[in-house]
């Protein structure tokens, strides 16, 4: 239908990141609420009490990365933005993708083999993909920022994805 | 039957006041389909829209409250509830805004990058495709309804600290808060103010209810 083309359009987007306006004309939130759940379904299981089978944290994944996605959209509009509301969080939703690509290559390879080779593989796939996230949100949302303010706009995303890329580096399955 | 129909409507139209003329429908149905003649009597023009407007909220609330006997698993429940949740902002949004009550919204994003949402509501129209009073009647209630059930969980929840299901209740509460919002815009369409259109809305709701009390 048109809405999945849609979504499947912008996923494009995101591993090709031109200076397209399909991501900030014709935002929606389906691809990042996939994004979403699959991030927080792939960190299961990674707890010292999975007893309770990752309950916490499951949501708590979930709202870091919606709340994180608020509070840097909230940033980016005090600072004087002119992108909207929605349009900030379709794009921070949808970078995400490259940190859900690290998230199973990081499972594959923790499958293989749980050793100092395994560690290193991992530090370098996220550390890629993180950049990846960072400088396909950043080519988006730094444009409508006055020059002098890309920094301070730059930075909470920078943060937010590292946030992110920590929890998927350190996690280790039980 | 219908190609038939329409053509010897229009001739009927174009003959003048001396032919037989049905000026209460301008479009030519006079010619006695038997299943167009029933849609128009029947009270529920879109069974499938009525349906899973409903469907979706209801089974949503339905399995947060079981979800301790559909299963033990925190993480099945709360994926299960955010599709629903999801299948229908989008199916209310979408489809049975639009074919139940006649009104959409969305946002547009212009050349310049400013951002406007656009309400609209359809003109009064007679075709048999239009909407009932009755599918009128259950959307509003069915929107109206579940915001506020969503609300009741949000405190419930937030004073038997159980924490881990306040992001749920919060993602349900702003989904069905947006659409609720979205289609009370549309039917304010910026003229009539809100108590008049909600004291009319409870009369209508009242008067028949009284009517069968009597």
């Amino acid at each position: 239908m048109r809405d999945l083309k849609a979504v499947g359009k912008k996923f494009v987007h995101v591993m090709y990141p031109k200076k397209s306006s399909a991501l900030l004309r014709d935002w929606d939130l389906w691809g990042p609420l996939v994004l979403c759940v699959s991030l927080a379904l792939m960190l299961q299981g990674g707890s010292a009490d999975s007893k309770e089978d990752g309950g916490p944290q499951f949501a708590e994944v979930f709202v870091i990365i919606w709340f994180g996605a608020v509070v840097i959209t909230l940033n980016s509009k005090l600072l004087g933005g002119t992108i909207s509301f929605f349009q900030s969080l379709c794009v921070l939703g949808y970078c995400v993708l490259p940190l859900t690509v690290a998230m199973l290559v990081c499972r594959l390879v923790l499958l293989a083999s749980s050793g100092t080779v395994s560690f290193i593989v991992r530090l370098v796939v996220v550390m890629a993909m993180f950049g990846w996230s960072t400088l396909a949100s950043t080519a988006f949302l730094a444009d409508s920022q006055p020059p002098n303010r890309k920094a301070l706009v730059v930075y909470p995303i920078f943060l937010f994805y590292f946030v992110i890329s920590w929890m998927i580096l350190t996690f280790t399955p039980q | 039957p219908s190609p038939c129909a329409s053509a010897n409507g229009r001739r009927a139209g174009r003959a003048g006041p001396g032919w037989r003329l049905d000026d209460t429908e301008d479009v030519s149905l006079d010619f006695g389909n038997e299943e167009e003649l029933a849609l128009r009597k029947a009270k529920i023009r879109h069974p499938l829209a009525t349906f899973f407007h409903l469907f979706f909220r209801v089974s949503a609330i339905v399995t947060y409250l079981l979800c301790d006997w559909f299963s033990k698993s925190f993480v099945a429940c709360f994926v299960t509830i955010l599709l629903l949740l999801s299948f229908d902002f989008w199916s209310v949004k979408n489809v049975t805004g639009r074919l139940l009550v006649g009104l959409r919204w969305w946002n547009q994003i212009d050349e310049d990058g400013k951002s406007h949402w656009v309400f609209e509501a359809k003109k009064v129209s007679t075709s048999i495709a239009a909407s009932t009073e009755v599918e009128a009647r259950i959307f509003w209630l069915g929107l109206i309804i579940c915001p506020v059930i969503w609300t009741v969980f949000f405190f419930s929840t937030l004073f038997s600290l159980k924490l881990k299901w306040l992001a749920l209740v919060i993602a349900g509460i702003s989904l069905q808060a947006a659409n609720l919002y979205g289609y009370i815009h549309c039917k304010l369409g910026g003229k009539k103010s809100i108590s008049k259109v909600t004291s009319r809305f409870f009369l209508k709701l009242v008067v028949p209810l009284s009517e069968m009390q009597n």
